[in-house]
């Protein structure tokens, strides 16, 4: 599957831990603008089964998330 | 907008967190400016939790010094700060939790005449003070001002507290009106206070400061919060303006600040309350 | 006569008893460090003894507290 929508910023969250990569998130929103899309790299395990949920939680959209080959998650978040 | 540094964002990350205070309330705390009366039994844990919080700018006013007799309840002193001053004692362990922000300590005794110059220009005010007079000033001053403050007050098992937005809701004078006659009036050195109650109303004060200023939720107004550790049952007593309010009412007989100990004298010279 | 006193019913045996008598009853220490409030209406104390209570009302007794500082 291909991904034609870009990110309009984006934040590499390898190796940052929960809750410190949900908290980069929402201050990544706070200087967006509604409708913008943030592109995020989050590591697997607790961080995708985390983060997607509650930025969900918050109203934004979850528009893909796909692993990558060396396992960690490429996640595009539409805000709302 | 701040740029929060790494450390800020770790320092506030369970702030951050909350979906009702987040990047944008964190600022709001940052940028906020809360004076406290008293760095007692209330103050002191107050003055600890806004510190943490980071509440940019932390007014504290107190003329006493650390007594032994304090530490029992008074949290933010140490049995080292014995005869400092207890703003001087509070500050140093506000900016030993947050350097990030400022303390500004007054070794003063609040009047009516130098309690607008200080109150002026801050935020939120948070009364810890243990005495009626300067309960009632405290009241009277940021009513005037239209400064938002926390009423609170503790003894024996007993505490109470509740807020007041001048102008909007029920100020101290809507409900108790005037000062007790001194005589009448128990202290904690009389009466004997249990020293967690303080930390349970003190951080209940603390609490409507940041809901204040970071506009979370609901503020105690219109309401008085009383709560009876013996049984730990709390009660919130519904109260409301008081058109007859001498202060905030239709008619105020109060146009300036005077302070309480004169009128209690006029009081005992009034042939009706003799 | 049934009345609610600091938000609990009482049911008071007298026909006739005004705030005065009520503040006896109640065992309140010192009245002096009380603010009453009947029906959500501040009560001055010089009007204890002529404010009559009825059944339905509702008294608060606001203690004064200070205690904090010292």
């Amino acid at each position: 599957m291909t991904t034609t929508i870009t990110a309009d910023v984006f934040q590499d969250l390898k190796g940052v831990g929960c809750p410190m990569n949900l908290v980069k998130t929402k201050v990544a929103f706070s200087k967006m603008k509604s409708g913008q899309v943030l592109g995020l790299i989050l590591d697997n395990g607790p961080p995708i089964n985390n983060v997607p949920r509650s930025v969900i939680r918050e109203g934004h959209e979850i528009l893909s998330q796909e692993q990558l080959d060396d396992g960690t998650w490429s996640v595009l978040i539409r805000k709302a | 907008m701040i740029d929060f540094t790494e450390e800020q964002l770790e320092r506030y990350s369970r702030h951050i967190l909350l979906d009702d205070v987040g990047v944008d309330g964190q600022e709001k705390l940052l940028q906020a400016k809360v004076l406290i009366v008293g760095a007692g039994g209330l103050g002191c844990p107050a003055a600890l939790y806004l510190a943490a919080a980071g509440v940019g700018t932390i007014g504290i006013i107190d003329s006493d010094i650390v007594e032994i007799s304090n530490l029992q309840r008074q949290i933010a002193h140490f049995t080292k700060d014995i005869n400092v001053s207890k703003v001087d004692s509070a500050a140093e362990k506000m900016q030993a939790i947050n350097p990030d922000i400022t303390v500004k300590t007054y070794k003063d005794y609040l009047c009516a005449e130098n309690i607008t110059k200080i109150i002026e220009g801050y935020d939120f005010v948070l009364d810890g003070t243990d005495n009626f007079p300067t309960k009632f000033l405290v009241n009277d001053a940021c009513v005037f001002l239209g400064i938002p403050f926390s009423h609170g007050g503790i003894l024996r098992f007993n505490g109470q507290t509740m807020t007041v937005i001048p102008g909007q809701t029920a100020c101290y004078r809507c409900s108790f009106r005037t000062p007790p006659p001194p005589d009448a009036v128990p202290s904690c050195a009389q009466a004997g206070v249990l020293g967690a109650i303080a930390g349970m109303l003190g951080t209940i004060q603390a609490a409507e400061a940041l809901k204040y200023i970071t506009g979370v939720g609901e503020l105690l107004t219109n309401g008085l919060l009383t709560f009876d550790a013996r049984t730990m049952a709390f009660r919130k007593i519904n109260l409301k303006r008081q058109v007859k309010c001498p202060l905030c009412g239709d008619n105020p007989s109060i146009t300036r600040l005077v302070d309480a100990e004169q009128s209690v004298c006029e009081l005992k010279t009034d042939p009706v309350a003799a | 006569m049934q009345i609610t006193v600091n938000g609990e019913a009482n049911e008071l045996n007298e026909a006739e008893i005004n705030l005065a008598k009520l503040l006896d009853i109640r065992q309140v220490e010192s009245p002096e460090m009380v603010a009453v409030q009947l029906n959500g209406e501040f009560v001055e104390m010089k009007n204890y003894t002529s404010t009559y209570l009825k059944t339905g009302d509702d008294v608060e007794f606001l203690y004064f507290m200070g205690g904090g500082s010292r």
